[in-house]
C-alpha cells in the first residue's frame, strides 16, 4: 500500500528531524534550528498526506472509514498530533528547543507503528461496535489530549534538567542554559495541560456517549475507562495543586511526568496488560 | 489579583480565612472538609484505589478468583470490597467525601469570587497603580476634559462600556470584560456533581437486564442479572427476524434484529435494532448484544421422484406437512437433531402414503448416500438448513442519563470559560499638565498574561492612531452625531 510506504518515509523523516534538533541543541546554530522546524513542517505535511491516502485506500477496498480504528492507525495519528501540537507551540513561542523533546516522541510513536512486528498495517473493515460517528470525535479528542500531555511531559523533563542544574547537581552541563527560563517552562507545562485536560475530558465524555449507544452503559468501569479516569485524576491534582502556589515548579513537573505515565498506560498498558471492551483496539 | 491574593492563597490552603481565633471541633472539621488539600488528597486516593480495581478482576465468579488467589487472600479481598470495589462502601464514601469537599470548597470560593469582582474599583491609588502590569503613558495636546469623549469612543472598540469618574481634576475610566471566566470553575464543579447525581438516579431508579427472543417469538419482560424479572410497561416485543452479515474476510459486518412493538394486539412500531443503533420505547432502551441459534427455521430439500427422475425444490418447515404428487404422498419434518452420533445434523421425517402405514426415517445432511438404500417413491436431499436465530438484547432503563449529559455539557462550558477566556480589566487616567494631557493606561488579566500583554500592546497602538492630532471639540462631536 502506498500509504504504508509513506508512513515509513515519514518515520525516517521524523528521525532526521530528531537528529536535526539534537544538533541544534549541540551547536546552537540558528540555521540548524530553522532547518529543523522546516523539516518538521514538511514531514507533517507528508504525514497528513499519508493519513489521507490511507483513508482513500480504505474506500478503494470497498469499506471506507477514517484511519482511526486500530493500533497502527492510532499510533500514526498520535505521532501526527504530537508533531502538530509541538509546531503550534513553536509558532507561538518561537522556542525551537522544545523540539528536542517533542520530536523523539513523535518519531517513537510512528516508528512503533511502522516497525513493530505485532502492529499490522492492514486496513480492516469496521466491526459493528466501531461503526459509529462517535469514533471520530472520541479518537481525535483523546489523541490531541495525549499529544498535549506528551509535549507537557517533554517540557517537564526540560524543567527538571534545568532545575537540577540550578541546584548545582550537574553544574558542568551547559545544555540547560539554552532552555527557556524556569518560570516560562513552568508556565508552558501548565498551558499544555490546560489544553490537554479539557480535551481529555471531552474524549472521556464522547467515549461515554458512544458506549451508551453501543452497550447501553455510559460508564462500566472497564480498565480502559478506569485508566482514563485515573489519568484525569492525576491532571486534576496537577491543576488544583498549582492553585495553592505551594506546588510549583519541580513538584508539578513531576506530577506532569506521572500524568504522562498514566496516559501511556491507558494507551498501551491496558491493551497489553489488562483486558476489557477496548481489546479490539490492539 | 491585588490584595486578595494572600486571602485566596490562605483559602486554598484550607487555612482560616475568618478572624475567629478560637476553633471548636466542628469549625476545624469544616475547614478540613472545605480545603483544597483534602481535594488533592481525595483525588490521589481515588486514583490509586482505581488502579486496584483494574488489576483485580471485578465481579468475577469465586472459582475464577480461587484460581489466582489463595483462599485467605480471596476472603480478605472479598471482605475489603476489592472484588466489587467501585460499589464498595469505602469507595462510595470517598466519592461522597469528594462531593462534600467540592460543594463546600466551591461555595467558599464562590463568595470570594463575588467579593473580588465587586471590589474592582474604578479609581486606583498610586500604589495599586504601580503594581499593575502592563502599563503605558501617552502625551496629548489639549485638556483632559476635551479628550475624554474621544478616548471613550476609541476605547469602546476594545473594551465596551467603560465607566468614567472625576476625581479632583483627573478623569478616571474603568472597563472590564471576560468576568464570566472567573465562574468557569464553578460550572466544572457543578458539572461533576450533576453527573454523579445522574449516576445516583440511574443506580436507584434504573436497571439493566437482558432478553433472549427467538425469531417469531414475543416477550414482555426483562431478566436482570440476579434473576429478577421486570415486565415491560404495557407493551410486548416480537422478534421478526435476526440477521448477521459478514465481510469477505469473515469479520462481522452487521447484527440486526427487526422487532415489532405490540400493545395488546396493536402493532405500534416495527424497527431494526443494530449495534450502535438502539431502540428506545417508553423509557426502555434495547441494545443488540448477542445472538445464537435457537433451532431450525426450515430446510430446503431437493426431492427426486424415483420413477420419473423429476426434481422438486421444497421449503419445508419443522412440524408443517408438505404434499407431493397431488396429495398422494406427504411428509412432515418432525424433529431436528443437531448431531446424531457424530454423523452431523439430521431431520427426523414421517411420510404418509394412502393405504399404507406411515414411515419414519432419518435424513442426514452429510450422508446423502444413506438415502439410496431407503425404499419409497422419493429420494430426499438436504440442500440447506436455515437456522432459527435468537437475538440477545440488553434492556436498560436509566432515568439519570439525561442529567449525566447535562453535567458533561456544564463541564465543557466551564472548561471553555476557565481555560480559553480571561477576566481582563483596564484603567485609564487623564490628567492635565499645563496645556497637555497625560493619558495613563494600565491593565490586568487574571490568566494568560502574555496573551493580554500582546492585546494591550495592540490596543495602545490603535488608541495612539485614533487619538493623533487635536481633540475633537465637544460641540463638533454633537453636530457629527
Amino acid at each position: 500500500m502506498i500509504s504504508s510506504k509513506l508512513v515509513t518515509i515519514v518515520t525516517f523523516l521524523y528521525l532526521f528531524c530528531t537528529v536535526l534538533y539534537f544538533n541544534y541543541l549541540a551547536f546552537r546554530s540558528k540555521k540548524l534550528g530553522n532547518l529543523a522546524v522546516m523539516a518538521t513542517w514538511i514531514s507533517l505535511l507528508l504525514h497528513t498526506a499519508a493519513i489521507l491516502w490511507r483513508w482513500v485506500e480504505s474506500y478503494q477496498m470497498g469499506f471506507g472509514h477514517a484511519p482511526l480504528s486500530n493500533m497502527y492507525e492510532s499510533l500514526v495519528f498520535f505521532s501526527w498530533c504530537i508533531a502538530l501540537i509541538y509546531l503550534l507551540v513553536e509558532l507561538r513561542l518561537k522556542s525551537r528547543i522544545i523540539g528536542v523533546f517533542a520530536m523523539p516522541l513523535s518519531f517513537l510513536s510512528i516508528a512503533y507503528a511502522a516497525l513493530a512486528p505485532g502492529v499490522s498495517d492492514r486496513i480492516d473493515p469496521l466491526i459493528p461496535a466501531l461503526q459509529s460517528n462517535w469514533l471520530h470525535a472520541h479518537v481525535i479528542t483523546c489523541f490531541l489530549s495525549y499529544a498535549s500531555f506528551a509535549i507537557s511531559f517533554g517540557i517537564s523533563i526540560m524543567y527538571l534538567i534545568k532545575a537540577r542544574k540550578k541546584e548545582g547537581v550537574h553544574p558542568e552541563t551547559g545544555l540547560a542554559d539554552f532552555f527557556p527560563s524556569l518560570e516560562s517552562l513552568d508556565n508552558l507545562i501548565y498551558k499544555t495541560i490546560a489544553v490537554g485536560f479539557p480535551l481529555l475530558t471531552i474524549g472521556i465524555i464522547t467515549g461515554a456517549a458512544w458506549a451508551n449507544y453501543a452497550w447501553g452503559a455510559y460508564w462500566s468501569w472497564d480498565p480502559k475507562e478506569t485508566w482514563s479516569l485515573i489519568t484525569w485524576f492525576v491532571y486534576a491534582v496537577f491543576l488544583h495543586a498549582r492553585l495553592t502556589r505551594e506546588w510549583r515548579g519541580k513538584r508539578t513537573a513531576i506530577l506532569s511526568l506521572i500524568g504522562f505515565g498514566a496516559v501511556i498506560f491507558t494507551y498501551f498498558g491496558v491493551n497489553y496488560v489488562l483486558s476489557g471492551l477496548h481489546s479490539y483496539a490492539s | 489579583m491585588l490584595a486578595l491574593g494572600e486571602a485566596q492563597r490562605q483559602f486554598f490552603l484550607g487555612e482560616a480565612l475568618s478572624s475567629k481565633s478560637e476553633k471548636d471541633l466542628f469549625s476545624s472539621l469544616g475547614e478540613v472538609l472545605s480545603s483544597l488539600r483534602l481535594a488533592i488528597a481525595l483525588l490521589i486516593v481515588l486514583a490509586v484505589a482505581s488502579i486496584f480495581g483494574t488489576v483485580i478482576p471485578q465481579n468475577a465468579a469465586p472459582e475464577e478468583y480461587l484460581r489466582v488467589y489463595k483462599l485467605t487472600t480471596y476472603k480478605i479481598l472479598h471482605i475489603l470490597g476489592f472484588l466489587d470495589m467501585y460499589r464498595s462502601w469505602w469507595f462510595v464514601f470517598l466519592l461522597t467525601l469528594l462531593c462534600l469537599n467540592l460543594i463546600t470548597c466551591s461555595i467558599g470560593r464562590f463568595r470570594l469570587t463575588l467579593r473580588l469582582l465587586s471590589q474592582s474599583r474604578q479609581r486606583l491609588e498610586d500604589a495599586e497603580w504601580k503594581s499593575l502590569s502592563p502599563k503605558k503613558n501617552l502625551s496629548l495636546k489639549g485638556l483632559p476634559a476635551e479628550w475624554l469623549p474621544s478616548v471613550r469612543k476609541a476605547l469602546a472598540h476594545h473594551f465596551p462600556s467603560a465607566k468614567a469618574l472625576d476625581h479632583s481634576g483627573t478623569h478616571h475610566l474603568f472597563a472590564e470584560k471576560g468576568k464570566l471566566s472567573r465562574f468557569g470553575v464553578y460550572f466544572v464543579h457543578l458539572g461533576v456533581l450533576v453527573i454523579l447525581g445522574g449516576a445516583l438516579i440511574g443506580f436507584f431508579y434504573g436497571f439493566r437486564g437482558n432478553i433472549n427472543i427467538a425469531e417469531g417469538e414475543t416477550t414482555n419482560r426483562a431478566i436482570l442479572r440476579n434473576g429478577q424479572q421486570i415486565p415491560f410497561p404495557g407493551f410486548q416485543m416480537r422478534l421478526e427476524k435476526f440477521t448477521v452479515a459478514f465481510y469477505p474476510n469473515g469479520a462481522p459486518k452487521e447484527f440486526k434484529s427487526v422487532v415489532t412493538i405490540l400493545e395488546g394486539t396493536q402493532t405500534v412500531l416495527n424497527e431494526p435494532i443494530r449495534v450502535n443503533h438502539p431502540l428506545t420505547y417508553k423509557g426502555l432502551s434495547f441494545y443488540q448484544s448477542s445472538y445464537g441459534v435457537a433451532g431450525v427455521e426450515k430446510a430446503v430439500l431437493l426431492v427426486k421422484e424415483k420413477a420419473t427422475g423429476k426434481e422438486h425444490l421444497i421449503d419445508a418447515r419443522v412440524g408443517a406437512r408438505t404434499e407431493l404428487s397431488g396429495g398422494n404422498y406427504s411428509f412432515i419434518l418432525t424433529r431436528f437433531h443437531p448431531d446424531v452420533q457424530g454423523m452431523g445434523p439430521a431431520f427426523q421425517i414421517m411420510s404418509f402414503e394412502p393405504n399404507r402405514p406411515h414411515e419414519n426415517f432419518m435424513l442426514f445432511q452429510k450422508h446423502p448416500e444413506m438415502e439410496d438404500r431407503r425404499p419409497g417413491p422419493y429420494r430426499f436431499l438436504i440442500r440447506e438448513i436455515v437456522p432459527k436465530y435468537y437475538s440477545g438484547l440488553q434492556v436498560n432503563k436509566d432515568p439519570g442519563v439525561l442529567l449525566v449529559w447535562v453535567g458533561c455539557a456544564l463541564m465543557i462550558i466551564g472548561f471553555y470559560l476557565t481555560f480559553f477566556l480571561s477576566h481582563r480589566r483596564l484603567w485609564i487616567r487623564l490628567s492635565g499638565k499645563g496645556k497637555e494631557t497625560l493619558l495613563e493606561i494600565a491593565g490586568s488579566s487574571h490568566r494568560n498574561r502574555t496573551g493580554f500583554e500582546q492585546e494591550f500592546e495592540k490596543m495602545v497602538h490603535s488608541l495612539k492612531e485614533k487619538l493623533s492630532g487635536q481633540p475633537k471639540d465637544s460641540k463638533e462631536r454633537e453636530r457629527q452625531s
